[in-house]
């Protein structure tokens, strides 16, 4: 190794500790850049290979003439089959539970060629077993139903035991939604059972298919061709379309792939940009105190060009010896993510694969990183000139008052360890900025994690608390007048009960969107509305509330008409108003209402109940599900439980996020004050030397270091938030709305954790005072 | 005596590598002596100021500086002796870059003393500073800066004053405004005064010359008739 390589690794050797600082950085950042990437494009490719594997569907359309579509979409160039079936939303009863259930036709003894599933116990469905049927895995799971369980499906001639034939898993039900508006359900709550299509169609009681599911040529995306079917789909009176991208379970999928492929990009690049500031910091540090070297490296005929590839190797160090270690552990943690993840999900194909890719652009990432950072310093010592290098300075650097001494001159009476620290923040201008901004994105990236969980604890209250303020719903067997919901607060323990009207509608005006209305009494106090500035406000009389996604996507105002259509009805309704739902986008309407518009009755096809307080929970659901009417019932508990138990992730999430931002802010603040502190290295000899204690200087420069910190924290706050709102905003859709809300104590508790860190992080800079040489310090011309 | 060195070794390293920065150095200053220090590099001159300054220790022999006995004392008592005793003033400055003169020299001023402003303001007056109080360093001349570091030095009026080549960083002319100061600063507050240098032509100005040479004593000589700093040539 020549000399100067030696000089490299013993100056690295010297400043170890901040060199191991900026490279754990670039490894945290390298690495989560590899595990989220590569877990985004595994989870891609795992959910491509089970479409393609069991053929899911490209297009969707239900109700209306489905042979017609069938034949329509079978002669479109483009479609390599087209299944007809017949799906019914029927309840189940699984040991005296009742709950909302899906039963899904498919043919008998061979799979459909769209939309098959994959069996993961059991047998699939044949003929000579004509009461077995395939459950989907979810359900199974929860309710513990293996091959030879039975369960119940209410048929018209009511309740019919089947026997679970197999559990499988379906590219449908990957998360199991029971439909686009209604995509967070609790296993207790919904369940899917795929049986022969002649069974499905005598349980739905249907003579023909209510479904057709077209699979385009090898599964391939293809929007013209799906404009085209849609149309026709349109055409054939469907009341029900939508895309591969569309379908429930697909959609909320991409939601969690959108999050992936978020880490991927945000977070890394956080981790490489606080890597880049240390770095810059450290060399220029290194640089600055080694001029005289240089000057006599160029005096004794080293090239610049050899003097700028010896400062750029202290990038180069760190740089390599964070990504490549980084990138590998992101590929080995992908691979366990990845698992982990499409096990929980029960994802039919699992696929794992290696991206030579994303190990290489992780190493690059790190390595230019810590290059870009390098460059400048590198540069200014390759440009030296070789006498003034080598003369040197007494380091004197400039002196004026702080910018708070000029604008409020009283400050110039503070003691003067209070205007050091003030003055310390102008002392070196792009040292105490890159300090600011490691404030700024540690507080950001803490930020964004935990704004990500409050917003969700935040969203869930709202909805299943504020929103939904039932304790459960039943749902009927066949729809039922008012008066019979009224008669369910006969049941002991039953306070109220309010009859719900679910109607699968589409609201069309510039534009279409199929949704559902819901119809309540007018005065319902078992579902709450609030305005999108958060005012609560009640079911009008006249005219519809609708969620706030519809402004766009149907091309409405306040007050505008609205086409209607339910089954082959068309009316027009008015838009009183848009309400903010963070689940789905709804369409709300007073039963008074409703009926005016529609020129009918309406009877009631569930009811919202409310318990009386300390009630027996169990036993009033035992007596709801009793009921010959009951057809199922949806506990809110449960649904809100469900989400409960998925924010363990979230908190495991934003547990990771915090260690990471912890150690990101502890690495970047560490070699900012690191340099701080060895920069005042003479004046502290100095100052010890005539007699200041140590814990006085300690206290000077922490109060010096905080001011600066201290600027940060306001300024990481409110980038900290805009980022966070901004964060969440990507994830909105018709489907989830995530409007930020940070709880004022995380604001309080992420600052006083980001300065703790700061004090933390010139804990060894401060222990080393205590080691000083102040006889050489005081002597030394270079420092 | 105000200082007393008996025996004083200084050894860095051990065994085969050792360096005897001081070798057994014997001397007694007493209170008010102006003494030059001289030697040329590695000869132990500033090992020597270090030790009566108390920020290094001796490795064997005692060391008394105004009857405080610095050999193994404790590291706080050595920060009090600091504080009460000396007063440094180093050939680099070392002013604070973000402090004014005025601030730099209160800093200072305030371990011993509750005006320190005040203490400030006068020692300044004392080293001809007085209209540059709110003078930042960079701000200074070389000589100028060199005033502040003096005025640093006895703004806690310690009686003994350590000065580590305190003319090498100035021209000419400003080196013997520096001496002159020091020496009026000796004749006038009858501080003791130990000026290390290197420069043989200095040594004429003070009261005693000790020449050092491999961590050795190896000239003790007494000035009857020290010179002006004025007339000092070299």
């Amino acid at each position: 190794m020549s000399p100067l390589g030696h000089k490299l690794l013993r100056d690295i050797r010297t400043q170890r500790a901040q060199f191991i600082a900026v490279t754990v950085t670039i490894f945290l950042g390298v690495t989560l850049f590899a595990a989220s990437y590569d877990s985004y494009q595994n989870l891609t490719a795992s959910y491509e290979s089970t479409f393609t594997d069991f053929r899911f569907a490209n297009l969707t359309m239900s109700g209306g003439d489905v042979e017609e579509f069938a034949e329509a979409a079978r002669a479109e160039e483009g479609v390599e089959s087209v299944v007809v079936r017949t799906v019914a939303d029927i309840p189940l009863r699984v040991g005296g539970l009742k709950l909302l259930g899906r039963v899904v036709g498919m043919p008998a003894d061979t799979q459909p060629a769209v939309n098959r599933v994959s069996v993961a116990s059991g047998a699939y469905l044949a003929t000579q077993e004509p009461t077995a049927v395939l459950v989907e895995e979810h359900m199974a799971d929860h309710f513990e139903l293996v091959p030879g369980s039975s369960f119940e499906i209410l048929s018209s001639r009511g309740w019919q035991s089947f026997t679970v034939g197999g559990v499988a898993s379906s590219p449908e039900y990957i998360w199991p939604a029971r439909d686009r508006q209604d995509l967070i359900t609790a296993p207790d709550n919904f369940g899917v059972a795929f049986v022969t299509e002649a069974q499905a169609r005598e349980l739905a009681g249907v003579t023909g298919p209510t479904e057709a599911v077209v699979y385009y040529t090898d599964g391939l995306d293809n929007p013209e061709l799906s404009e085209s079917l849609l149309t026709a789909a349109a055409e054939a009176g469907a009341t029900m379309r939508y895309t591969r991208d569309e379908q429930p379970s697909n959609a909320a999928l991409s939601e969690d792939l959108k999050g992936f492929e978020e880490l991927a990009v945000f977070f890394p690049a956080m981790f490489l940009a606080a890597a880049a500031m240390a770095t810059y910091v450290m060399i220029s540090r290194l640089v600055q105190a080694q001029q005289p070297h240089v000057g006599v490296l160029l005096a004794n005929g080293f090239t610049r060009r050899q003097v700028l590839r010896h400062y750029l190797g202290y990038g180069i160090v760190p740089g390599l010896m964070g990504a490549l270690p980084g990138a590998l552990a992101g590929v080995v943690l992908a691979r366990v993510i990845t698992g982990f993840y499409t096990e929980m999900l029960s994802v039919p194909t699992t696929l794992i694969q290696f991206y030579p890719a994303t190990l290489v652009g992780g190493v690059l990432f790190g390595l230019v990183t810590s290059l870009i950072a390098a460059a400048a310093p590198a540069r200014r010592a390759a440009r030296l000139a070789p006498a003034e290098a080598m003369r040197g300075s007494a380091p004197t650097g400039g002196g004026h008052p702080s910018l708070p001494e000029r604008l409020i001159p009283p400050l110039r009476r503070l003691p003067i360890r209070w205007r050091m620290a003030l003055r310390g923040i102008e002392r070196n201008p792009r040292r105490s900025l890159f300090t600011v901004l490691g404030v700024m994105l540690s507080l950001m990236l803490v930020l964004v994690s935990w704004g990500m969980l409050d917003t969700i604890v935040r969203l869930m209250d709202r909805q299943f608390i504020e929103i939904q303020r039932e304790d459960a719903t039943v749902y009927f067997t066949a729809p039922v007048g008012t008066a019979d919901v009224q008669g369910l607060q006969l049941v002991e323990g039953i306070a109220a009960a309010e009859s719900v009207l679910h109607l699968p509608v589409v609201l069309t005006a510039d534009g279409r969107y199929e949704t559902t209305l819901v119809t309540l009494d007018s005065g319902t106090v078992l579902h709450q509305f609030f305005d999108e500035d958060g005012t609560r406000r009640s079911l009008p009389d006249d005219g519809l509330l609708v969620g706030r996604a519809l402004r766009d996507l149907v091309g409405v105002a306040e007050g505008d008409p609205v086409q209607v259509a339910i089954g082959g009805i068309a009316v027009e309704a008015r838009i009183a108003g848009f309400i903010d739902e963070p689940l789905g986008s709804l369409a709300y309407a007073a039963r008074g209402y409703a009926e005016k518009v529609l020129g009918s009755t309406l009877p009631a096809t569930a009811a919202l109940i409310a318990y009386d307080p300390g009630v027996e929970v169990q036993e009033v659901r035992a007596t709801l599900v009793e009921l010959e009417a009951v057809a199922a019932f949806e506990d809110a508990k449960a649904m809100y439980d469900t989400m409960q138990r998925f924010m363990v992730f979230f908190y495991v999430f934003v547990g990771v996020m915090l260690v990471f931002g912890g150690a990101m802010a502890f690495a970047l603040i560490f070699s900012a004050m690191s340099v701080n502190i060895a920069e005042r290295t003479r004046e502290v000899a100095t100052l010890l030397a005539v007699g200041t204690e140590r814990r006085q200087i300690s206290r000077m420069i922490t109060a010096e270091n905080m001011a600066v910190a201290l600027v940060g924290i306001p300024l990481g706050l409110g980038v900290g938030y805009l980022a966070a709102k901004e964060a969440m905003a990507s994830f909105n859709s018709d489907l989830f709305t995530f409007d930020l809300y940070i709880r004022p104590s995380t604001l309080v508790v992420s600052a006083l954790a980001i300065l703790v860190v700061a004090l933390l992080s010139q804990w060894p800079g401060l222990r080393a005072l205590g080691r000083l040489d102040i006889a050489r310090i005081v002597k030394d011309r270079s420092l | 005596m105000a200082v007393s060195l008996t025996n004083v070794w200084k050894t860095y390293g051990e065994g085969a590598t050792a360096v005897h920065a001081l070798a057994g150095v014997d001397a007694e200053i007493p209170a008010g002596q102006f003494t030059v220090i001289l030697g040329p590099s590695g000869s132990g001159k500033t090992t020597m100021l270090n030790l009566i300054g108390g920020i290094d220790d001796v490795t064997s022999g005692d060391l008394v500086v105004e009857d405080v006995k610095l050999t193994g004392l404790a590291p706080d008592d050595r920060t009090a002796f600091r504080r009460s005793t000396v007063g440094f003033v180093f050939q680099f400055f070392n002013l604070i870059p973000t402090l004014t003169a005025a601030e730099n020299v209160e800093l200072v001023a305030n371990l011993t003393m509750h005006d320190g402003a005040q203490r400030a303001a006068e020692v300044l007056d004392q080293v001809g500073l007085g209209d540059r109080l709110d003078h930042f360093p960079s701000m200074l001349s070389g000589g100028e800066q060199q005033r502040v570091a003096i005025a640093r030095a006895l703004a806690k009026s310690p009686p003994v004053l350590l000065c580590d080549e305190p003319t090498g960083e100035l021209d000419f002319e400003t080196g013997r405004l520096i001496l002159g100061l020091l020496r009026q600063v000796n004749r006038d507050l009858g501080q003791t005064v130990l000026l290390v240098t290197h420069n043989a032509a200095i040594g004429e100005m003070a009261d005693r010359i000790l020449r050092l040479r491999s961590g050795e004593i190896v000239e003790d000589r007494h000035n009857p008739e020290p010179i002006d700093a004025e007339e000092l040539i070299w």
